[in-house]
């Protein structure tokens, strides 16, 4: 039907999915967000230390690179440690990244009350948040796990099946550490986001939120005497299970177990939800 | 008789410690029907909870025959809602805002699309569906938002406050596309609204709530025809007898101001009055039949203590 006939009628033509619904919402998100030229290109520079990374990897095991400078073994050490400060690096752009896009998701739409928009649908509030979050998951994942993957694999086509065999941790340890840093970044960013509604402020409180937190775990730890001050330290957390994931000895974070450090995050991340629970409301009640 | 598509049995809603709808019992059946009443009777809240925002405390709510307990999603599925308040995202053009709420409903993309346009133009915003919704006029941002409400087809439009902050002009294009969208009966209308006028020109039928309670309910259509017995004339050449002679056929009768105001019993028909005036040489200069406007209707509901539950 052309559409100037100004006339109006029901629909009965097929419908999609509704486990897919959550993909328009990210879909929108991922329009909005790159509509900005400047953050397009600082994420483009984000691949930078990746592909840098996966060139020294090929290099490294490169014949005539290795004679030219007359070594046999290959000039860098591949393991935990070289995978740990590649993630290290690549999750401080991650956190960057996040303070940027973060704030434009969840608190414009409350600021606008389009809540009302979104949950008059058939679509959930879980669905909401899973559809905001994966634009933050997406994007940070595609600058931490993906490269990290990457470069695992092109060390063992370069190396063989025995190296990856016996470098499986690597792997292992990339997806885990990645995930638990992309789900305290995703929920960092849109509890921040459903906080505050000035997207400015938002964004300098998802980087502050570390800082603070290191802050308040030193001033627990000096008065308290003890190492339990770690467990707010999101960086210490972060740091404590990716060492122990890749096998790297860690002196520095050695004083709060494994176990601790996994639940806490575990706790930050629920905690983070509950924020969100609590922020996104249709209506509000007067009580 | 039809099916309801919203039933109410003893409706309970508490939020935090005060119970808001207080037991309502209800069946709705009209195309279009007014949720009427003061601010703070609940009408938002009922809305909400049908929706699926508030869970009953006690009771049951059915939309279509869904439970909202147990089939929220279901029953958002079925719904078109134009919330009172601003609900936009004021970076988007209207085109992507209603294709959104579509895609959102389950159409896939193009067929949102083209449903975006459609109603977009439905609304007389064809011209303007590039546009920024933050650029838009308050009346515009209506239109926007019932165009999203209706894109997907829904069974049952709720519009909450359709015409607030419209002006006389805004507002008529508001009555006129809801009434167009009552005359095309594929859908049901419930308006909420606290405007006596835009209820009495869009709805068959009004509920209105008090308190948290239905106090009155009625099928505006029966009221208005069970009031076209109440007559006001206007006469000419009359010597003050008329009324007296209209008096003697058993019909009660007042003057005021020159007017003769009656009410014709059982058996009297109108006819028998011009009858009358004939015989005399009077002149009915205007004949009008009044009725109970939905102003009386509603300062009649709002003395009310008891509330009633009803049928519609």
């Amino acid at each position: 039907m052309a559409v100037y006939k100004r006339t109006y009628k029901g629909y009965a033509g097929p419908l999609t999915h509704p486990a897919t619904r959550f993909l328009v919402l990210q879909r929108y998100a991922f329009r909005a967000v790159f509509k900005s030229r400047m953050l397009l290109m600082a994420y483009m520079a984000c691949f930078i230390p990746c592909i840098l990374v996966i060139c020294v990897l090929y290099l490294n095991q490169n014949a005539t690179v290795l004679a030219l400078i007359q070594q046999k073994a290959g000039f860098i050490k591949v393991n935990g440690s070289f995978f740990l400060n590649f993630l290290a690096f690549q999750s401080v752009l991650a956190g960057v990244l996040t303070a940027f896009i973060a704030p434009s998701l969840i608190s414009p739409d409350l600021t606008n009350g389009a809540l009302g928009m979104y949950m008059s649908r058939p679509f959930s509030k879980a669905e909401y948040v899973l559809g905001k979050g994966a634009v933050i998951a997406f994007l940070t994942g595609a600058i931490t796990m993906l490269p990290a993957m990457l470069m695992f694999f092109v060390q063992s086509s370069l190396l063989g099946w025995n190296w990856m065999m016996n470098n499986f941790y690597l792997a292992n340890g990339t997806f885990f550490s990645c995930a638990i840093l992309i789900a305290v970044l995703t929920l960092l960013g849109l509890a921040m986001s459903a906080m505050v509604r000035w997207r400015i402020v938002a964004g300098a409180l998802i980087l502050a939120v570390f800082a603070i937190g290191k802050g308040f775990a030193a001033m627990i730890d000096s008065i308290m005497r003890t190492h339990n001050g770690d467990y707010i330290d999101i960086q210490i957390l972060l740091t404590k299970v990716s060492t122990n994931l890749f096998q790297v000895p860690a002196p520095i974070v050695d004083e709060i177990p494994i176990v601790g450090a996994w639940i806490a995050l575990l706790a930050i991340c629920g905690f983070l939800l509950w924020i969100l629970n609590r922020k996104l409301r249709v209506c509000e009640v007067a009580r | 008789m039809n099916a309801p598509h919203i039933e109410l049995e003893d409706l309970r809603v508490t939020l935090g410690k005060r119970e808001i709808l207080r037991g309502l019992n209800l069946q709705l059946r009209g195309r279009t029907v007014g949720l009427l009443g003061p601010n703070g009777a609940g009408k938002s809240t009922l809305i909400s909870t049908l929706l699926g925002f508030w869970k009953p405390s006690a009771g049951t709510a059915r939309v279509m025959g869904l439970d909202v307990r147990t089939q929220a999603r279901e029953i958002r599925a079925l719904i078109g809602y134009m919330p009172e308040n601003d609900c936009f995202i004021a970076n988007m053009s209207a085109i992507s805002f209603v294709r959104l709420g579509a895609e959102l409903s389950g159409l896939p993309p193009d067929q949102a699309l083209e449903r975006a346009h459609e109603a977009l133009f439905y609304v007389g915003l064809g011209e303007a569906r590039y546009r920024k919704l933050g650029a838009y006029s308050l009346g515009m941002k209506q239109m926007a938002k019932l165009a999203s409400a209706i894109v997907h087809g829904p069974k049952v439009l709720i519009l909450d406050e359709p015409t607030n902050g419209l002006d006389p002009q805004a507002r008529t294009r508001m009555i006129k596309l809801i009434q167009e969208m009552r005359a095309l009966g594929t859908m049901h209308i419930v308006i909420c609204s606290h405007l006596l006028r835009d209820i009495e020109e869009t709805c068959e039928e009004a509920v209105i709530l008090k308190a948290g309670q239905i106090v009155h309910y009625s099928n505006l259509e029966e009221e208005r025809a069970s009031n076209r017995r109440f007559v006001e004339m206007e006469t000419e050449g009359d010597d003050g007898t008329f009324a007296d002679a209209i008096g003697k056929l058993g019909c009660v009768c007042s003057v005021t101001a020159g007017k003769i105001r009656t009410v014709l019993p059982e058996g009297i028909e109108i006819r028998d009055i011009y009858r009358l005036a004939a015989d005399r040489d009077i002149q009915l200069r205007r004949l009008n039949y009044k009725r109970d406007s939905l102003e009386d209707i509603f300062l009649k509901a709002m003395d009310a203590k008891e509330a009633v539950s009803g049928r519609l």
